[in-house]
């Protein structure tokens, strides 16, 4: 009787045994399959990410050597500004401080340098940031690039919009003057595509965080009013 | 030592629980989907954010905020599957550590950014103040919903349920 209770018993302990030693092996195939997927799935990010970025990219005339943003001016003092068209703090800032930096162009007190970054695209459902950047390129090839962006910040789109299409950025281009047939082409090509990535890429590595940003001489003026910015120009032109 | 019989403690926490726990893990579940479908439309913008705490260099920020939303989605497919969600939430756990400490530092060090949690990160507009504080309590939050899973990972519909044939009940899994 005894020694068979103990046989059931024993089976029983092996019974146990070999259920646990399921229950480990499946924790293990299941956990190494769910480390696998994650791998895998950053490897995807890195992968898709790679392929968005474009090895070369293409200059428009009037930039600077790195090819980093467009030159007005050849004044002493190098004013560096960072603007997304759809930022709206950046429109404020052309319209409070961007005769401000005119007049220091016209003075011949500095060189603006301006670095037209696609820094909002998810606020917009066209990636209007870098559709309206890359046409600032095209601007920028027929040495306009100042009036066009002043005249797309006066027809800014609201964030979390779609955006002006291509052909109403070809309009506001034609209202300032540049030609439908080149510079529409330039658009709908989207010659300078490439270089808009290449400028916001720069930017970022800079460490520049946010848009507005603007620098003199390297140096970030927090809050650029048109007083702060002629201090700074002056300051650092002594 | 029985499977069957419900726990011994009292109370109506053995009946509690399992929904306790079904809540935890679809509501971290969301949470990581939320995150990552945030970012996974502008993978640029995820790099700025992670490169905006300035705690690496700015290439492999780039490479980490391309990789990120892609994790945080297939954590959030495998809450929302139930499979292997003790390790997954080990895994969220230690992502979400990360996540405080990289504020807490940015806090620290007197940077004004965006923690980029839930996409717009990086960039504040002018004159907007970083809150650190109510960030960090709400990583905090889903480090509950993730220690409760690390604790308790079984839960109802799930395919770890599935697999091992089993009810939920409170078993000592490894």
């Amino acid at each position: 009787m005894s020694s068979r209770k103990g046989q059931r018993d024993a089976a029983r302990v092996v019974r146990e045994q070999l259920a646990r030693e399921r229950r480990r092996r499946r924790t293990i195939w299941v956990s190494a399959a769910a480390v696998v997927v994650l791998v895998i799935a950053g490897v995807v990010g890195w992968v898709v990410w790679s392929n968005q970025r474009s090895d070369s990219f293409t200059t428009p005339p009037g930039a600077n050597a790195d090819g980093t943003g467009i030159v007005t001016g050849g004044g002493p003092v190098t004013v560096d500004v960072y603007e997304d068209f759809l930022c709206p703090a950046c429109k404020q800032f052309e319209q409070t401080s961007g005769s401000t930096l005119e007049q220091l162009v016209a003075e011949n007190k500095a060189t603006v340098v301006y670095h037209p970054v696609a820094y909002l695209n998810r606020f917009s459902t066209t990636q209007y940031s870098t559709r309206s950047s890359a046409a600032s390129g095209c601007a920028a090839a027929d040495g306009k690039y100042h009036e066009y962006a002043k005249a797309l910040f006066a027809q800014q789109p609201p964030e979390g919009s779609a955006g002006l299409t291509d052909d109403q950025l070809i309009d506001i281009g034609t209202s300032v003057g540049l030609d439908r047939g080149s510079f529409g082409g330039c658009v709908k090509d989207e010659t300078y595509r490439t270089w808009t990535e290449h400028v916001t890429d720069d930017a970022s590595r800079s460490n520049v965080t946010g848009t507005p940003t603007v620098k003199v001489n390297g140096q970030q003026v927090e809050n650029p009013t048109p007083d702060a910015l002629t201090a700074a120009v002056a300051a650092a032109g002594k | 030592m029985s499977v069957t019989a419900p726990s011994t403690r009292g109370g109506r926490w053995p009946l509690v629980r399992p929904w306790l726990g079904i809540a935890a893990r679809l509501g971290l579940a969301a949470v990581w989907l939320v995150a990552g479908a945030s970012k996974v439309s502008d993978l640029a913008a995820s790099g700025r954010a992670v490169n905006a705490y300035q705690v690496m260099p700015y290439d492999v920020a780039t490479v980490i905020g391309a990789a990120l939303p892609f994790v945080e989605l297939a954590l959030g497919v495998l809450l929302l599957l139930g499979l292997a969600t003790r390790l997954v939430a080990g895994v969220s756990a230690a992502l979400l550590v990360v996540f405080i400490a990289g504020i807490a530092s940015a806090w620290t060090r007197g940077l004004a950014i965006d923690c980029g949690c839930f996409g717009s990160g990086g960039q504040l507009a002018a004159g907007q103040a970083p809150s650190y504080l109510p960030e960090i309590l709400r990583d905090l939050g889903f480090l509950v919903l993730a220690g409760f899973l690390l604790i308790w990972p079984r839960t109802p519909v799930s395919v770890d349920g599935w697999l091992s044939g089993e009810p939920v009940v409170e078993d000592e899994d490894e």
